[in-house]
């Protein structure tokens, strides 16, 4: 049998995959591009060639910015929260030695519901316990306005968003703190480093490339929030928790139903995180150390 | 039992075919020609009432095999009701609709424009829906649909409460505020607030507007259309709007709308500006509960006191239905002369025709008693961008992040941009 070009093979094993990806993913992207220049409403037949006048209308759309705005602040929190609790926990359960599978499991659970129902049953506890145990148990520092206030929104937001995502992290930082060689943390307990010491000067870099892939992972998908706003607070109110996939959605689906205009949003939003992201890959794999 | 069965159905035939060759008059009727086989396709956003449409649906294919000999098979579709609008806009646009589907009935003039909308007027059953209803499935006098869901709503009230304190409906503004006295002098919280959901709170705008627009100034929609009209000629809304928001549950917020009704039904408020389509939550919670609804008032005008008239889910028929005739068929039985008012007392819908002879529920009766004295108005149509985002702008008026002069200005530009 002739021997095949181990591309053409390496190609051939990914090609199921890829017809998926690119049928499904990037067809759709590829028309987005398309229909941002349209004024099709999702429902008529026809629809005309509007050139780039959504782009223009999108750069005085207030709500659009207000949107960003947010995301970019939720971005920000999410990132840091998230991560900080993650790795917290990774190397709390890393270091004990019975239960770290119990551990494990009960922290990663939350990943494996959708967020969508995550968001109707914290929505249950934000707005039913927590009054209830404002009234009957006296703790009064819970009977706040958790949707109906922006401020305590926005807290509620990250809580029921941190619960969500924070145990695919963990598992991340789990796994990169199982390849920190023994001898190295040994090494540096007979020179005499403290265990906080021994985290920052010796652990932390080694796993500096879990770190990446958890901030990409975060900043990524946190652009992209919808499903717990959606489920918690709607955006409310009014507009103050409106994420920008948020806002995409009712242009597209509510109000005037404008697909065109929705569509030219979301490239935008797609400029946005590309530039973000890349730049975030390039400052912190020059950071990233071999083992 | 095969063998029973082949020799039943030999028996049946021998005798077929002798009465055939005794009569050949009776052979028309005795060996009918093989039906005709057809499909119809009909998708609805009403999966609760999925059992009641069930056997409508049987009943429509064992009268079509009866009467037309067709052998018609029906696929029911009933996706959830929140992903519905965007499952049908995704089956319209494919080339892949149904033969029938329900819609709402704002979003009749955009599904219009859009040309899959089939005209009914000529069909028998544009002659049993009642004038009013008719008038809100129509646009340009053409009938687009068949109304399923139909209502005259107003406020919810606890008649059991009023009636202890001699309490009567409201006529005016000022009557609204003496009953609201009333109930707080007697430790009952007047208003029920829900607010969770933005739809709850748009409902005030829903009503205050309609009454508003239709006592005192009637021609508002049509200049707003055009841009030649402001949300300022009518701050009258926030009369009963201020009044409600101060006078109601605490945690509006944090309520959504079942929430509320169940509240509601509970006796924790005395009123609910909400929908008569909440009286199934409601009277699942509280099975005595004394259900009454009257009109809300704006001022001090009473012609401005008055119901709203909608209607929410209509049947249409799609233009390029594979089987038009019976298709048409179908939309005719739905208000049959015998069969309908069944159906719609089984989905507790509202009489629409008049062949809905049943007897309706108190709190549609109290409804319909403004409709008859002449005091109701067809909902106001406004682009659905205007609707979303007044609900949008009540909430945050309730939570004071905007004034009632932002929240006039941010509604002018909105309505002037869904005229664009």
């Amino acid at each position: 049998m002739k021997k095949l070009n181990p591309n053409v093979s390496l190609m051939l094993f990914v090609a199921p995959a890829l017809v998926v990806y690119g049928l499904f993913k990037l067809l759709p992207a590829v028309l987005g591009l398309f229909y941002s220049t349209t004024d099709w409403n999702g429902l008529n037949k026809t629809y005309n060639f509007v050139g780039i006048s959504n782009f223009i209308e999108i750069i005085s759309d207030q709500y659009f910015w207000n949107s960003v705005l947010f995301t970019l602040k939720y971005v920000v929190v999410m990132v840091i929260v998230a991560n900080v609790i993650a790795l917290f926990l990774a190397t709390m359960i890393e270091s004990i030695n019975r239960g770290k599978g119990l551990f494990r499991t009960v922290f990663y659970m939350p990943n494996m519901i959708s967020m969508i129902i995550g968001g109707y049953m914290w929505m249950f506890i934000v707005t039913k316990v927590l009054y209830y145990m404002a009234d009957n148990w006296g703790l009064t520092f819970l009977d706040k306005s958790w949707i109906g206030d922006p401020r305590y929104a926005f807290i509620a937001i990250i809580v029921v968003a941190s619960w969500g995502s924070v145990g695919y992290l963990m598992i991340i930082y789990m796994a990169a703190l199982q390849g920190v060689p023994t001898s190295l943390k040994e090494a540096a307990y007979l020179d005499g480093a403290s265990g906080w010491q021994t985290f920052w000067a010796v652990i932390l870099p080694m796993i500096r490339h879990a770190v990446t892939i958890c901030v990409f992972w975060t900043l990524n998908s946190s652009f992209q929030v919808f499903d717990v706003i959606y489920s918690l607070t709607g955006g409310g109110p009014g507009r103050a928790t409106q994420s920008t996939a948020l806002n995409i959605y009712e242009e597209a689906f509510k109000g005037n139903i404008r697909y065109g205009y929705a569509t030219a949003k979301s490239t935008v939003l797609f400029v946005i995180v590309l530039v973000i992201t890349i730049i975030q890959i390039r400052i912190m794999s020059k950071k990233e150390q071999e083992a | 039992m095969k063998k029973f069965l082949a020799l039943s159905l030999v028996i049946c035939m021998v005798f077929l075919t002798v009465a055939c060759a005794k009569e050949p008059v009776a052979e028309a009727i005795a060996t009918p020609e093989q039906p005709r086989e057809a499909e119809l396709n009909i998708m609805m956003s009403i999966p609760q009432f999925m059992d009641q449409w069930d056997t409508y649906v049987q009943q429509f294919e064992a009268k079509m095999l009866a009467e037309e000999n067709i052998k018609v098979k029906v696929n029911l579709e009933m996706p959830s009701s929140d992903q519905y609008e965007s499952v049908l806009q995704a089956r319209l646009t494919s080339d892949d609709a149904p033969d029938l589907f329900t819609l709402h009935s704002n979003n009749i003039g955009t599904y219009n424009k859009a040309g899959y909308l089939t005209d009914l007027s000529n069909d028998p059953l544009a002659t049993k829906i009642y004038d009013n209803v008719k008038s809100t499935v129509s646009v340009d006098g053409k009938l687009l649909g068949v109304p399923l869901e139909s209502q005259a709503w107003g406020v919810l009230y606890n008649k059991e409460i009023f009636e202890k304190l001699n309490l009567e409906a409201p006529k005016t503004l000022s009557d609204l505020e003496n009953i609201v006295n009333i109930l707080k002098e007697n430790d009952y919280t007047p208003f029920m607030l829900a607010y969770q959901e933005q739809w709850v709170p748009q409902l005030m705008t829903a009503l205050t507007l309609g009454g508003k627009v239709s006592g005192d100034i009637p021609d508002w929609v049509d200049r707003m259309n055009n841009n030649e009209g402001s949300y300022s000629e009518v701050t009258d809304i926030f009369g009963p709007i201020d009044l409600i928001m101060e006078n109601g549950t605490i945690r509006a917020m944090e309520v959504g709308s079942e929430a509320g009704a169940a509240d509601f039904a509970n006796g924790k408020a005395a009123m609910f500006v909400q929908g008569t389509w909440a009286s199934g939550t409601i009277m699942a919670t509280n099975p005595d509960m004394k259900l009454g609804v009257f009109a809300l008032p704006v001022n001090e005008n009473e012609d401005c006191t008055s119901v709203n008239l909608s209607t929410s889910t209509t049947l249409a028929v799609h233009p390029d239905a594979k089987e038009m005739e019976l298709a048409r068929m179908f939309a005719n039985y739905v208000l049959d002369d015998q069969d309908s008012a069944a159906l719609f007392q089984a989905c507790s819908f509202n009489p629409l025709a008049t062949s809905h002879t049943y007897q309706p529920a108190s709190w549609v009766a109290d409804a319909s008693s403004f409709v008859a004295a002449g005091k109701s108005y067809k909902d106001l149509v406004l682009p659905s961008a205007v609707t979303d985002e007044q609900g949008k702008l009540l909430q945050e008026y309730y939570v004071k992040t905007i004034t009632k002069e932002d929240f006039i200005t941010r509604m002018d530009e909105v309505y002037k941009n869904s005229n664009k």
